[in-house]
């Protein structure tokens, strides 16, 4: 994802991206990112939580308006824990 | 291009030849260690202008979406991956998404598609003009390991049909 990512940004189009593996986005170097403490499969948090899933579009919005170092990595702070 | 390619070929062709009795074996940690993946120096930089409130917004999943009743499942089987990608309306329903991706879970997502593809929440923000415009398509892609197909044809066509649809901005959401 972070190579398309590069793509679409290289092309012209500002991106933003979730992530939760800090070891590969320092590998592949997204141009922004979100990173979250949620598991594999899960980026929004829990299913049904309605208001994270928003909160966390809201910060994506903000962060596209205010990321201005090409590489910033932005730690979200909320947990939820996925069910094992 | 996000990776030089002739540098990527002959390592991957290497890795694949290593890799293939732990993939079948479904060790994936391993083999993802492994990867070579080799990425450009830099990193690129578009910068953002102007007020969401009046922009064009799409969002891409690697998630493996697919609609159930139109379009095949991704290649979930080959140590490649599947480097296709699938148009998912706006309008699209939960019942109506399949998920073809062999290395996540994807239980919760079938619970609720908006932890990997927040489509309704995009939605609801359109509606209160938080963002000016959510594009009638949005877009998935599946696991791929082979991404040679993926950045010579794949992303220069989804980058092509996003400036035709005027996207301000792009939302990319892993898993």
């Amino acid at each position: 994802m972070g190579l398309i990512q590069r793509m679409v940004e290289e092309a012209g189009i500002p991106t933003i991206s979730m992530g939760n593996e800090p070891d590969r986005m320092a590998r592949i170097k997204p141009p922004r990112v979100l990173q979250v403490k949620f598991a594999r499969g899960s980026m929004f948090g829990e299913p049904g939580n309605v208001s994270r899933q928003r909160r966390i579009l809201l910060d994506a919005l903000d962060a596209l308006q205010t990321m201005t170092e090409p590489g910033e990595i932005r730690e979200l702070p909320y947990q939820w824990k996925r069910p094992d | 291009m996000p990776i030089d390619l002739e540098k990527f070929k002959p390592e991957y062709k290497k890795w694949v030849a290593e890799s293939l009795p732990d993939y079948r074996a479904g060790k994936m940690t391993e083999i993802v260690k492994k990867y070579p993946l080799i990425v450009s120096d830099g990193v690129p930089w578009t910068p953002y202008k102007g007020q969401p409130s009046v922009q064009t917004f799409a969002m891409v999943t690697s998630g493996g979406l697919y609609l159930k009743n139109s379009q095949p499942p991704f290649d979930t089987v080959s140590i490649h991956g599947d480097p296709s990608i699938r148009e998912i309306p706006k309008t699209v329903r939960q019942e109506e998404i399949g998920i073809a991706h062999a290395h996540y879970d994807h239980s919760l997502a079938e619970q609720d598609i908006n932890i990997i593809f927040p489509i309704h929440r995009l939605i609801e923000l359109e509606k209160e003009r938080i963002i000016g415009r959510l594009t009638d398509t949005h877009y998935s892609f599946s696991y791929v390991n082979d991404v040679v197909p993926l950045v010579t044809q794949t992303v220069p066509k989804l980058i092509s049909w996003l400036k035709a649809d005027g996207v301000d901005a792009l939302l990319l959401v892993p898993v």
